[in-house]
């Protein structure tokens, strides 16, 4: 039995399949169902979780290197002002990305690489935006950034 | 009761509606549905172009873990013919041996994980008889399709105009084809209760979905119903009925339980279409002056070996200049490829590169500005009936943008630009793109309280549909916009047209209209039954509506509120059926004319590299009445990132000998990612359009077309060398 902790919470998880990824795991055990799946080969970040504060792609995470870490996902952010921000620019279309684009741009902040517009949209590009968002996402990081 | 009232609240940059839902993770997507009970599928593909499965094994996969049921052709449902929606669907999957492209679906797993359907796929052997299969689109034997769609154009005569023309234009142009790739992987979850069927899909019209499974799967229309409150994007990829859809369902069936088939990236690539790769054959005949005397355009577009398409990438040419002499022609010719599709602003999207290439190629030929020439052979009216246009701001577009840009610091000399080991170069294109509307319907509903809600059977794929039907009828109703809620994404709903070629906000914001005036008449009628009332004998025409309540104009205390009408007559709610139909151009006395703009794109080209970065990109349109510039200025947005791409990433690479997608993963299908996007200015101008009563032009799509041009035409001012073919690569501009 593997313990997942998610957004706080233990959950004790069956992990007889080791195939199952911590994205799976979110998605269809625990339905959490935030975290999106867009290629499930770690090239669009649409599954960026937080894994003890570091972005991860949750695609290329198997849920049993979880055991005993703390993962934060979208539901897991509590009135984040990077949430309110994305909303005032229109940082997002259809939306897919966004919970992997706001919690990239969260741990963004801790990590510092919010200083400069080319920094923001360097590290952001990890996360695919099909709608073609990325100039809402970086007036949003900035503005967060700019007040944090 | 018939103009739009209370713009402030159009116009204005209110926030998307469905942004807190999507910023918190709780907007449900197709996939993110689970149901009780609920099985998973997987598909095999097939590895060959063109031939038939000569013996398909599945003993393996029958016996593995947790696996429920295996479908081949061998065992699958005969299904119904798949009826045209506007354009063809799909034939229903696994119904005979056939292979027509490599890709196409062979056999569906389902089983009790996600992880043991994907395995159990993995076992299935199946051996083919190979067939030649035609995968170039010169290939002699393609069958070759003439004029698909009638609308070839000719007028003037262009073989004398070019043969006397002192300047005369001549190139080829090619794009590449460029996959869709919505972010959301596509989804059908299906779920039978008896007869009747549940579907959470993702798509761009439900009731397009729910009219193909019905006829397929033999049952009525009312006994499928289609969910699609929320979609990960579409681009033009949810507006066909896809195979995985009846797959899905056929699978639900056989096992009894609800089944969901998601679809992965690679499987993106072959099963929901593409945009179609071009050939454009262009020639320009022209004054010494840049006068343009003759256009003529032909394109050559590929189909599938069972598919349609309307790619009319010629016809950007017919109305985009004022020229005494044009002729346009199209043709397509099939191929054993996966089924071409629309991809945001198709046909326009190519043909617009290669016609503003070639008027780029031709101002230099007669020296003079981009600009300039644009304006010499402005298009006042419709150059192909004379008529008037419903609305066209193209100039303002120009002249605007220029001046935002600072066109007027170019320094024409090729090359004379340059910033370090960057050559800068300036490149502009005009846009005029097509006017699209079909039928649509929507009910107007409003509540005891005084709120009201709107139903209507489409999807907001992104483009802000439930907050701008929200603003218009918020408007319409005298109500706040957080006193409107827009209901869509249910084919249960009434009946809604696609969100696609521009045209939704049009067709839908035109029925919310109607239904909104029909709804204040009734009000009216409802209050002129009531001798108390202050509205009795009010005529509608003398009734405004304002902040909730109905009152005679010029005499705002004589009224009463919707919600004291509905409580006075002991009603709950009261609602009113809208619907919209298209107005013909003959009926208006004008050509409609569909959104309007130009781009201003600053490039620089590493000397040594070859690398070519955009730096800077103007874009202005004319979109009509802009109902709410914050998400008009995304969708601009959008389109420009989508047009950067076509420019230069974007190319579907097909191996020219099996037919595979070769490069169909993110990490080898290119799209622009934050850092390639540089700062973008976005501006409309313009007039509410007279062609609907709401004024609107579509902003989804026109965003796009132009950029591959302007960036091409810009790499011409900074190099000197012409890139005639999309994308455009390093070694493209090294040569």
């Amino acid at each position: 039995m593997t313990t997942l902790t998610v957004n706080g919470t233990e959950y004790p998880l069956d992990l007889a399949d080791p195939r199952v990824t911590l994205l799976d795991a979110l998605r269809d055990r625990l339905d959490l169902t935030g975290t999106k799946k867009g290629c499930d080969q770690g090239a669009c970040g649409a599954c960026t979780v937080l894994c003890d504060g570091r972005r991860v792609l949750a695609c290329l995470t198997l849920a049993a290197q979880c055991d005993g870490r703390e993962i934060t996902t979208i539901e897991g952010l509590e009135s984040h002002p990077m949430q309110d921000a994305f909303v005032r620019h229109d940082a997002f279309q259809c939306g897919y990305c966004t919970s992997g684009q706001i919690m990239s741009a969260v741990a963004l902040l801790g990590e510092n690489r919010a200083g400069t517009d080319a920094d923001i949209r360097e590290y952001m590009s990890g996360n695919l935006c099909r709608c073609g968002a990325y100039s809402n996402i970086v007036a949003a990081v900035r503005e967060v950034a700019r007040h944090a | 009761m018939t103009t739009i009232q209370q713009p402030r609240i159009l116009g204005a940059g209110v926030d998307r509606v469905d942004g807190p839902l999507k910023v918190t993770g709780q907007a449900r997507y197709p996939n993110d549905f689970n149901l009780p009970g609920m099985a998973y599928a997987a598909v095999v593909r097939s590895t060959i172009p063109s031939g038939r499965i000569r013996r398909i094994d599945t003993t393996a996969a029958v016996k593995s873990p947790g696996v429920l049921e295996v479908i081949t052709h061998e065992n699958a449902d005969h299904l119904g013919e798949a009826p045209a929606t506007f354009i063809k669907n799909p034939q229903p999957p696994l119904q005979d041996d056939q292979i027509r492209f490599y890709g196409q679906y062979v056999a569906v797993v389902v089983a009790d994980t996600q992880q043991n359907a994907t395995a159990a796929a993995r076992l299935i052997d199946v051996e083919y008889d190979n067939h030649e299969a035609i995968l170039d689109p010169h290939d002699p034997r393609a069958e070759r399709i003439k004029d698909p769609w009638g609308e070839d154009t000719a007028w003037g005569d262009v073989r004398t105009a070019l043969k006397r023309a002192p300047v005369m234009i001549d190139q080829t142009y090619t794009t590449s084809e460029n996959t869709n790739n919505p972010l959301g992987l596509f989804t059908t979850l299906a779920s039978w209760d008896g007869d009747t069927l549940t579907l959470h899909d993702s798509n761009q019209w439900p009731n397009m979905i729910q009219q193909v499974v019905a006829a397929m799967f033999g049952v009525p229309r009312d006994a499928v119903r289609v969910l699609t409150p929320f979609v990960g994007g579409g681009f033009g990829a949810g507006l066909r009925c896809w195979s995985h859809i009846p797959l899905a369902v056929m699978a639900a069936r056989h096992v009894g339980r609800p089944v969901k088939l998601e679809l992965t990236r690679p499987e993106m690539f072959t099963g929901l279409g593409h945009r179609t790769s071009s050939i454009n054959w262009i020639r320009l005949g022209a004054t010494r002056d840049g006068r343009l005397t003759a256009i003529e355009h032909e394109s050559l577009t590929t189909l599938p070996l069972d598919g349609d398409e309307y790619e009319p990438c010629s016809s950007v040419s017919a109305s985009a200049y004022a020229s005494p002499s044009v002729t346009t022609r199209d043709q397509q010719v099939r191929l054993n490829i996966p089924w071409t599709n629309f991809m945001r602003a198709p046909g326009d999207a190519q043909g617009n590169f290669a016609l503003e290439s070639a008027i780029d190629e031709l101002a230099w030929e007669v020296g003079l500005d981009p600009l300039e020439i644009r304006l010499l052979n402005y298009a006042e009216v419709d150059p192909k009936t004379g008529r008037p246009w419903s609305s066209n701001a193209l100039r303002q577009c120009l002249e605007v943008g220029a001046r935002r840009f600072g066109w007027s610091n170019r320094n024409p000399e090729i090359g004379s630009m340059r910033d370090g080991h960057e050559l800068v170069g300036y490149g502009v294109a005009g846009v005029s793109f097509f006017w699209y509307q079909q039928p649509c319907s929507a009910k107007v509903i409003v509540r005891s309280d005084g709120s009201a809600y709107i139903r209507s059977a489409v999807t907001d794929i992104g483009t802000g549909t439930y907050t701008i039907m929200s603003q218009l009828a918020a408007g319409l109703l005298g109500l706040e916009v957080s006193q409107v809620e827009m209901q869509l994404g249910d084919s249960s709903m009434p009946v809604g047209t696609a969100a696609g070629g521009s045209g939704l906000t049009a067709a839908l914001g035109s029925a919310v209209h109607d239904g909104c005036g029909r709804l204040i008449q009734k009000f009216v009628d409802l209050a002129g039954t009531d001798p108390f009332s202050p509205l009795a004998g009010v005529p509608f025409e003398d009734v405004e509506v304002s902040e909730g309540r109905l009152f005679r104009k010029g005499e705002p205390t004589r009224g009463e509120s919707l919600a004291r009408i509905l409580a006075v007559h002991g009603l709950t709610e009261l609602s009113a059926d809208g619907s919209s139909t298209p107005n013909t151009p003959e009926q208006m006395g004008m050509t409609p004319a569909g959104a309007r703009g130009a781009r201003f794109v600053e490039v620089r080209v590493d000397e040594d590299l070859g690398r070519v970065r955009v730096a800077r990109i103007v874009t202005v349109n004319d979109g009509g009445r802009i109902l709410n510039e914050k998400l008009a200025r995304s969708q601009i947005l959008g389109g420009t990132v989508g047009g950067v791409g076509m420019a230069l990433f974007e190319d579907t690479v097909t191996d020219k000998d099996t037919g595979r997608i070769a490069n169909a993963t993110f990490g080898d299908y290119l799209i622009p990612v934050n850092a390639d996007i540089p700062d973008v200015h976005v501006e409309f101008v313009g007039e509410p359009d007279a062609f609907n009563p709401i004024g609107v032009k579509g902003v989804g799509e026109i965003g796009l077309v132009g950029v591959a041009a302007a960036i091409a035409n810009g790499i011409f001012h900074a190099t000197g060398r012409r890139m005639r073919s999309l994308p455009i690569t390093m070694d493209a501009v090294m040569e």
